[in-house]
């Protein structure tokens, strides 16, 4: 399942929004999820993907236009984290020389 | 000062999903008291509790849900209520200095356990990202204020087991000084939780399970109570200033006459008849109503020792020789007790005792108990009264005792 089926998935099981309303062109700011709605979706995307959204971009995520840009950064989160564990395979804190 | 008019009540509640459905089973003696069905029930020395087969999805939607803890989530529905009942149409104006005083002892209980059984059961490293807008103790008040967009004061009352009638009591204040033409006022209490259970049961002041009828464990004033049985719920009340309600047209339901207050500082549990005492008195004195013209009193009654005969002997001290003629009923042997609820659910069944004329009563009293010697209306209801003034008592540990009294409204 592509992320961006996966972010669908969320948001009509979380949000109670019909599926058939979710394009890759559709913005948050038109599903109505607000600041605090954000939050939430960042925790149910943590959960999801395994991954941890860092503080810094929490406010981006909200800003992004639409759910195709959400779910490149989630892909570039996804990349980041396989990225590193391949550089830290045991999760050794020493990261191997390149 | 201005009078004060009761023109809207909603409820949430053991036995009772609105005001007369409530009523009618407390007049038929139904108890709604029941073994708890949650999971964590086996690790209970007392299982029973007055909990409510109550179903936020049918009211609220899933993102809306997920902000509300069940404290919010009753407080909501028996606002709605209230304000339907009243009939009030909001302008802007009437919007303005309007506000909301909830009571309530344990707030987001259900919320503040979720949290920490995630953390310490599930030993997972982060909760729920609402949880504290879930958990905070103000949060039903927020959001019936933000629902009714009430930009008044909006205030959260937590004196334990007397914290709706402060709420009510304040409210009732504040619209008799002219600060407010209305309010909306009233408690909601969700804390039928594990922890919360086990702390009671801890304290060693629940009820244990009655063995032929577990329904019948609340004995309220008995030889045999040994101790209060905890209930969930919610009431909220539509205060109107008397002559707004009137020239309206709104349906009044009684008048809010009188509220008195009162700390015992003796001990931090241990109930005080001379704080009591005071308290009623006091209620008697706002609402200028000398004792003999009380036709009904729902008492504190929780059915623990120390409660019903230190109330008895407060009664007896207020109401001097007119105690023996006094109607005293304990409804908490039938919704149980709902701590910083008890009180608002109380004054709606004080109000319908009025309108009906019928004083519920106090079921499961088969056994006197001589320190326990006035008119409890034991175990059957008493119909064809004429019940113009009723007060209502509510006592708490931390020594904040609260007593209201309402009036009959006679439609011209």
């Amino acid at each position: 399942m592509s992320t961006f089926d996966t972010l669908c998935k969320i948001l009509v099981k979380d949000y109670a929004i019909a599926a058939e309303s979710l394009t890759p062109d559709t913005t948050l700011a038109s599903l109505a999820i607000d600041s605090l709605g954000v939050i939430e979706l960042i925790f149910a995307i943590e959960d999801r993907f395994k991954v941890s959204v860092p503080d810094i971009d929490a406010t981006a995520v909200g800003e992004f236009g639409t759910l195709s840009e959400l779910a490149h950064y989630v892909d570039q989160l996804l990349a980041n984290r396989d990225a590193l564990a391949v550089a830290e395979p045991s999760g050794a804190a020493l990261a191997t020389p390149s | 000062m201005k009078r004060v008019a009761i023109t809207g009540m909603g409820i949430v509640a053991p036995g009772g999903s609105s005001p007369s459905t409530f009523f009618d089973a407390l007049i038929a003696g139904q108890s709604a008291i029941r073994r708890l069905p949650s999971e964590f029930a086996p690790s209970l020395s007392t299982r029973i509790a007055a909990y409510l087969d109550f179903d936020p999805t049918l009211t609220f939607a899933p993102p809306r849900l997920r902000m509300l803890d069940r404290v919010s989530q009753f407080a909501l529905v028996a606002a709605a209520q209230a304000m339907t009942a009243a009939k009030l149409e909001l302008s802007d104006d009437l919007r303005a200095r309007a506000g909301v005083f909830v009571g309530t002892g344990m707030g987001g209980a259900n919320s503040v356990e979720a949290g920490y059984a995630t953390l310490f059961r599930d030993q997972s490293d982060r909760i729920q990202p609402f949880s504290v807008l879930l958990a905070m103790n103000n949060a039903a008040a927020a959001w019936i204020a933000s629902e009714y967009q009430l930009r008044g004061p909006s205030l959260t009352y937590s004196t334990a087991c007397s914290s709706s009638a402060v709420a009510i009591g304040e409210a009732w204040r504040r619209i008799r000084s002219g600060e407010s033409e209305w309010m909306l006022a009233g408690g909601s209490e969700a804390a039928l939780t594990l922890g919360t259970m086990k702390a009671w049961e801890a304290l060693r002041t629940l009820a244990s399970e009655d063995r032929d009828d577990p329904a019948a464990s609340c004995k309220p004033f008995a030889k045999d109570r040994n101790g209060l049985v905890l209930g969930e719920g919610a009431a909220m009340f539509v205060l109107e200033e008397w002559e707004h309600a009137r020239r309206r047209g709104a349906p009044i339901q009684a008048e809010l006459i009188g509220y008195g207050l009162s700390t015992d500082c003796e001990h931090i549990t241990r109930p005080s008849v001379q704080g009591q005492a005071d308290a009623m008195r006091l209620a008697l004195a706002s609402a200028e109503c000398d004792p003999s013209e009380i036709d009904y009193l729902n008492a504190h009654g929780t059915a623990t020792q120390a409660n019903d005969t230190t109330e008895t002997a407060a009664i007896r001290s207020v109401f001097a020789s007119c105690a023996e003629q006094l109607a005293i009923s304990s409804s908490k042997s039938m919704h149980a007790h709902l701590l910083g609820a008890a009180a608002a659910i109380e004054l709606v069944a004080s109000v319908l005792a009025m309108q009906t004329g019928i004083a519920p009563p106090t079921i499961n009293l088969h056994h006197p108990d001589p320190t326990c010697d006035l008119d409890y209306v034991p175990n059957k209801a008493r119909c064809g009264l004429q019940i113009n003034r009723v007060m209502s008592n509510s006592f708490a540990f931390g020594g904040t005792n609260a007593v209201l009294v309402v009036a009959r409204h006679l439609t011209a």
